[in-house]
């Protein structure tokens, strides 16, 4: 039985362990003596938490939960294990350079569990090559918002801000089931009929347009951005732009006018499969809601569907433009955002995870910050590494020649998350030492020579920085099972033994610290906070520098000016090119993938929750009746999908949600059922993000065994079931 | 063939198709091995020719349809208001109007086509025209007819083809009074037949727009120097001090011609966009006669920049072949404002496939589908709607047709995603609550173990909990169980909780 230890009668106030909205939630001991969950009341979520957060104690008790280090599969001691890491990775340091070994971590660490292992792989292993799965998620909005916006931080006003709306354009996002509470900063804007959502599936936030909400545009994928170039060119060939607030607060009015002259409503509709009437309403909806019309409020907003694309970063930056074309950036009640998906998405890239990332969103290669950073760390900026390969590339070279020959694993479930998982798995086989830290055996941990087992959510300290760029507190409700310990403890460890004299703290309170003075001065600055400031104060979003008297916060960015050098935006031109996989005459269908409510990611913690497998037992193709009539397939049947990488087999659902020309995967399985075997790693030029959201395929009615679907996830999910 | 690494090219043309070409290659050559030059006949920038019929209607200023500027200024050099005059092949020089040579390694005609005037003005000195005749084709063109439209009273378009009908519609959304007279049996002969040019005249005229289709035009009556009508065959004239002349274009070959190169129709071009008689000399876009034909059509003409681009800068033996035309590229959608045109591939009965076909005069619509080997090949499409949009991308992207292809002639009605109206009719299985993935079967359940309001449906199945939207379907199940179920005493809370029973999750 789990007892709380430091709850007290009011409960533990922390976050839910999933996504980025971090819904607020209090942990209490029930009368039956079990750990409960319950929605609290804040900003964000309004106290609603959706089926994962309310279940999310399970996670506690489950029954597989890592609780002594595993080498080889069988269980060692803790000295057993890290003696063997650490003689392992120095002889690989002594016979190949730093270079060979990598780290991959998470957008769920905490703050100071994804500083310290930045600062771990540059000082301690002083290799360059350390990304994470924030690869995956949140690089091409990044990338677009710096080269526009001179920063990047999801959303640059705080969510509540949407409620006031007009106007709201989602790309790419489904919010309804990624995180539901969400839904009611909606409110506002559907009941003004102001709600555009561009996706190629009448998602379950596609259908919040319904009943005169607003507007679903659903386009061809992989032509998100053709269709915001077409939107660009309504609103200055109809005089919507907004004149005065280009010429104050931007450059490249000129190129951008250029760029979309040859984005016509009737070429848009021939690329986009969009009619140019609902082109043109989606437009005047925006126009009318622009300030500079007299509206009260527009948003865009772009999330993974626009964004995990060869052309995301492109994409993104043609939703700012389009955002800048009609004033709305840097104005109070209008912006562009992008939603984080990831509990710690935000915070995961501004703290050093990144291969190209300081703490405090600085660059790896300006000397200034690798001297501030050094200084912190007590190094010589001289030692410090440069520019690693990013998560793709880096994921391709393990076990190559040349390339890293063991791989440190942080809160990171590769083989199901990466793209062409075939592949991951391959190289993942190849390499000569794999080390795996998780709290469950995810598929990943499965492969690994060595398993560590760590903390989660309810047992640690901690800070997140929300989809809002809200730094918030996370709280011990309970202590770890004995066994286990704190990455920060392990990394601690693993430095001393590899004979590092570099400080690793361990108390997440003393790591902060250190992390908000290695931020100052940088975009993303902690150095005004720290966990008792946190405490006292849930209202703080980054930048908070350190002064005189304490800083209030930054709520919302851009008001005065754009982080740019002559604090103007950015109008970048781009221009539309297509997947990087298209259609071919042996592959004619579309495969998107996404997500369902009931699962969270790689699906390693929501599979072993009873409550969710119920609601999302197994993986499921989506598939329009007339596709389905045209294979000869019927609902429930087996289909087996193709692509270039691999084969899936799955079951068929109906829905005439889709475009007959496509067909959906949810990517949370791993065996037969795992999408990200079927996905391309083909990589966006600019920001690294792989083309999770559209590759072609071919799909048929399977004709071989039943027995092929007795592969292990769905035996596990069967398990839990029972 | 090349000084040192480089490579010469000349581009004579710089229109879209031309403009194209060179930031295509660009983009190809990071290495910088090309170094492009480029003759612009006109001193403007390139601007985007496809929406002068837009600027005509008013619905674009001239800044809007500028072309972007080429992204490689350092390896490429653009000379506007530059008149190529004569080809030398044997040298590899091109001469311009002002006598200077330009050297080449490639040369790219893109020369594009100009308006193809008809004969109704008898003998005319340096192409000019009377005033208020204006042809339909550069900037220049269309600013004097935005010009003319200040004061005209009555314009007359010849040729209804999908320009002149643009430009008919535009004129009528400016307040002019049209009519096309155009000389075929039918508006748009080249993609519509009798039926479905049928629907399309019915559009134009519930538009104020007059159409006279089998209308030969005789000639232009001018008096002091102005168009005041045209005489049609048989004698009847027609008022108008406006007149457009839409009657089709005419590939630029001049230059080519010169050249020797061979010309038929336009500059005949293998697949490779090659001369057959100069392997070192191109043509794409308007003026160029590929073995497929030329369609006029801007999506043609950017296709073969592309080929051109992919043909110049990668090795021979790092392709198959010769990348060959892609096909989609012939989409017809006419721009008129209050008019739906769109058609593609081919039209009318086919052996070997089918052709299923919607007709409803009295609607403004006509659709027409043709199917082969479970593709869509050609559609045709008059006040179709967002059908049309989804008949495009099936075409360009080669995806499956419905088994039935009369399936392609409507918009499947969408399914209805809200639960039923009626908690009566709600099977159990139906999901009410999707943040918490609570059924009304749920619902019902905990109804039974003794909850009584919302509150307590939502303490015990979390219904509500999320994003709140289940609210009032969740109060509308419970007013029906209590509506039906009104006596019922609340059972006593079971103690503890069944395999079905809905309670909180917790963690022991």
């Amino acid at each position: 039985m789990t007892r709380l230890a430091a709850v007290t009668t009011e409960g533990a106030a922390t976050h839910c362990p999933y996504c980025a909205l971090q819904c607020a939630q209090t942990l209490r001991n029930s009368d039956e003596g079990a750990v409960t969950a319950a929605g609290r009341d804040f900003p964000t979520n309004k106290g609603g938490m959706c089926q994962k957060g309310w279940t999310s104690p399970t996670l506690l008790r489950a029954t597989d939960r890592l609780t002594t280090p595993l080498l080889h599969g069988e269980p060692v001691s803790w000295d057993t294990a890290l003696s063997f890491v650490a003689t392992r990775l120095a002889a690989l340091r002594a016979s190949h350079g730093p270079e060979s070994v990598a780290v991959f971590g998470g957008g769920g660490l905490t703050n100071e569990k994804a500083y310290a292992l930045g600062k771990f792989a540059r000082t301690v292993l002083a290799t360059p090559n350390i990304d994470y799965n924030g690869r995956f998620c949140m690089a091409s909005a990044a990338a677009g918002a710096n080269r526009t916006l001179g920063l990047d931080r999801g959303l640059p006003f705080p969510l509540t801000d949407l409620g006031g709306a007009q106007a709201v354009l989602l790309l790419g996002s489904n919010l309804a089931e990624t995180m539901p509470p969400s839904v009611q900063h909606l409110a506002g804007v559907r009941a003004t009929g102001g709600l555009i959502v561009v996706d190629p599936r009448r998602s379950a936030t596609a259908d919040l347009t319904a009943d005169d909400g607003g507007l679903h545009v659903q386009p061809v994928p992989g032509t998100d951005l053709a269709l915001l170039l077409g939107l660009a060119h309504i609103v200055l060939a109809e005089g919507f732009a907004d004149v005065a607030y280009l010429d104050e607060r931007t450059t490249g009015l000129d190129d951008i006018r250029r760029s979309v002259a040859l984005w016509w409503p009737e070429r848009t509709e021939q690329v986009t499969g969009v009619p140019v009437a609902t082109l043109r309403r989606a437009a005047f909806l925006l126009a009318n809601a622009s300030p500079s019309r007299g509206g009260s409020g527009a948003y865009i907003l772009t999330g993974r569907g626009v964004e995990q694309s060869t052309q995301g970063t492109d994409t993104v930056t043609a939703a700012i433009n389009l955002a800048l074309l009609l004033g709305l950036p840097g104005r109070v009640g209008s912006g562009y955002g992008a939603i984080t998906g990831q509990g710690n998405g935000q915070g995961g890239r501004e703290h050093g995870q990144k291969a190209d990332q300081l703490p405090g969103y600085r660059s790896i290669e300006d000397d200034a910050a690798r001297a501030h950073v050094a200084d912190v760390w007590g190094v010589d900026p001289a030692d410090l590494p440069r520019t690693g390969l990013p998560a793709i590339e880096l994921l391709r070279s393990l076990g190559t020649p040349g390339g890293p020959k063991a791989l440190l694993v942080h809160g990171s479930n590769v083989l199901v998350s990466a793209p062409d998982a075939d592949r991951v798995r391959e190289r993942l086989a190849s390499l000569d030492l794999l080390v795996v830290c998780d709290f469950l055996p995810s598929e990943t941990a499965l492969l690994a020579d060595v398993v560590l087992p760590v903390t989660q959510w309810a047992e640690e300290e901690g800070t997140m920085t929300s989809l809002e760029g809200r730094v918030i507190r996370r709280r011990r409700a309970l202590p770890p099972p004995p066994g286990v310990r704190s990455e920060l403890e392990i990394l601690a460890d693993l430095a001393a033994r590899l004979g590092s004299t570099v400080r690793f703290d361990t108390s997440p309170a003393v790591v902060f610290d250190e992390l908000a003075r290695a931020s100052a001065g940088g975009r993303a600055d902690y150095s005004g906070l720290s966990h008792a400031r946190l405490d006292a104060e849930p209202d703080l979003f980054w930048p908070v520098p350190a002064g005189p008297t304490p800083h209030p916060g930054t709520p919302r960015m851009f008001l005065d000016r754009f982080w740019t050098p002559d604090g103007r935006a950015r109008l970048v031109p781009v221009d539309h090119r297509g997947p990087s996989d298209d259609l071919r005459r042996d592959a004619p269908l579309f495969l998107i993938t996404g997500r369902v409510l009931a699962h969270y990611q790689s699906g390693a913690q929501t599979r072993r929750v009873p409550e969710l497998v119920r609601s999302a037992p197994t993986p499921f193709v989506e598939l329009h009746p007339l596709l389905a009539d045209r294979l000869g397939i019927d609902e429930g049947d087996l289909v087996q999908l193709d692509t270039e990488r691999g084969r899936g087999v799955v079951r068929a659902r109906l829905t005439d949600a889709l475009r007959p020309d496509t067909v959906f995967m949810p990517f949370h399985w791993a065996g037969t059922g795992s999408a990200n075997r079927l996905t391309t790693d083909a990589t966006d030029p600019i920001s690294g993000m792989p083309e999770f959201k559209v590759c072609a395929v071919d799909v048929q009615r399977w004709h071989g065994p039943v027995e092929v679907l007795e592969d292990q996830s769905l035996l596990f999910a069967e398990e839990v079931l029972a | 063939m090349s000084v040192g690494n480089q490579v010469r090219v000349v581009v004579v043309g710089h229109g879209m198709v031309g403009a194209r070409f060179v930031d295509d290659l660009h983009q190809r050559d990071p290495g910088g091995r090309f170094r492009t030059t480029v003759l612009g006949a006109e001193e403007y920038e390139p601007y985007n020719r496809v929406l002068l019929s837009e600027v005509v209607a008013g619905k674009l200023d001239v800044a809007s349809i500028t072309l972007p500027r080429t992204a490689h200024r350092t390896s490429s050099t653009v000379l506007p208001g530059t008149q190529a005059v004569t080809i030398d092949r044997h040298a590899g020089v091109v001469h311009d109007h002002a006598g200077e040579r330009h050297r080449y390694d490639v040369l790219v005609l893109a020369t594009g086509a100009r308006a193809r005037i008809p004969e109704l003005f008898g003998r005319r000195v340096d192409d000019d025209l009377p005033a208020g005749a204006h042809a339909l084709r550069t900037l220049d063109d269309a600013r004097e007819i935005v010009a003319a439209t200040v004061n005209a009273h009555r314009a007359v378009v010849v040729g209804g083809g999908v320009l002149g009908l643009e430009v008919a519609c535009g004129l009528a959304h400016r307040g002019v009074p049209v009519t096309v007279v155009h000389g075929g049996t039918n508006l748009m002969d080249r993609q519509l037949d009798g039926p479905a040019a049928a629907a399309a005249t019915a559009r134009l005229t519930s538009l104020g727009i007059s159409v006279r289709v089998g209308a030969r035009t005789e000639e232009a009556v001018v008096s002091g120097g102005r168009v005041t009508g045209v005489r049609l065959e048989g004698g009847e004239v027609l008022a108008a001090d406006l007149l457009v002349l839409t009657a089709g274009t005419v590939p630029e070959v001049g230059l080519a011609q010169r050249a020797g190169l061979d010309v038929a129709r336009g500059i005949v071009v293998g697949t490779d966009l090659a001369s057959p008689a100069d392997a070192r000399v191109f043509a794409i876009g308007d003026c160029a006669e590929p073995p497929e034909g030329g369609s006029g059509l801007i999506a043609q003409g950017w296709d073969q920049a592309r080929r051109l681009a992919t043909l110049l800068t990668e090795p021979s033996a790092a392709r198959d072949d010769v990348p060959l035309p892609t096909a989609g590229t012939d989409v017809v959608k006419v721009k008129g404002v209050g008019l739906d045109v769109v058609a593609m591939g081919v039209c009318g009965p086919l052996t070997g496939g089918r052709r299923v076909r919607l007709s409803d005069p009295e609607g403004g619509r006509h659709i027409e589908v043709v199917v082969a080997d479970g593709r869509v090949i050609g559609a045709t499409c008059v006040g179709a709607g967002p059908v049309a949009a989804d008949l495009v991308a099936a075409y360009t992207r080669g995806t499956p047709a419905p088994t039935d292809p009369a399936q392609l002639l409507v918009r499947p009605v969408a399914g209805t995603a809200v639960p039923a109206a009626s908690p009566t009719m709600m099977p159990d299985r139906a999901v009410v609550c999707r943040c918490n993935g609570v059924t009304k079967g749920d619902i019902v359940g905990c109804w039974r173990h003794g909850a009584r309001s919302v509150e307590d449906v939502a303490a015990s199945t979390r219904a509500t909990t999320g994003c709140g939207g289940c609210k009032d379907a969740v109060c509308g199940i419970v007013d029906w169980l209590r509506r039906s179920d009104p006596d019922q005493p609340a059972p006593a809370r079971p103690a503890t909780d069944t395999a079905d029973d809905p309670t909180p999750v917790t963690a022991r």
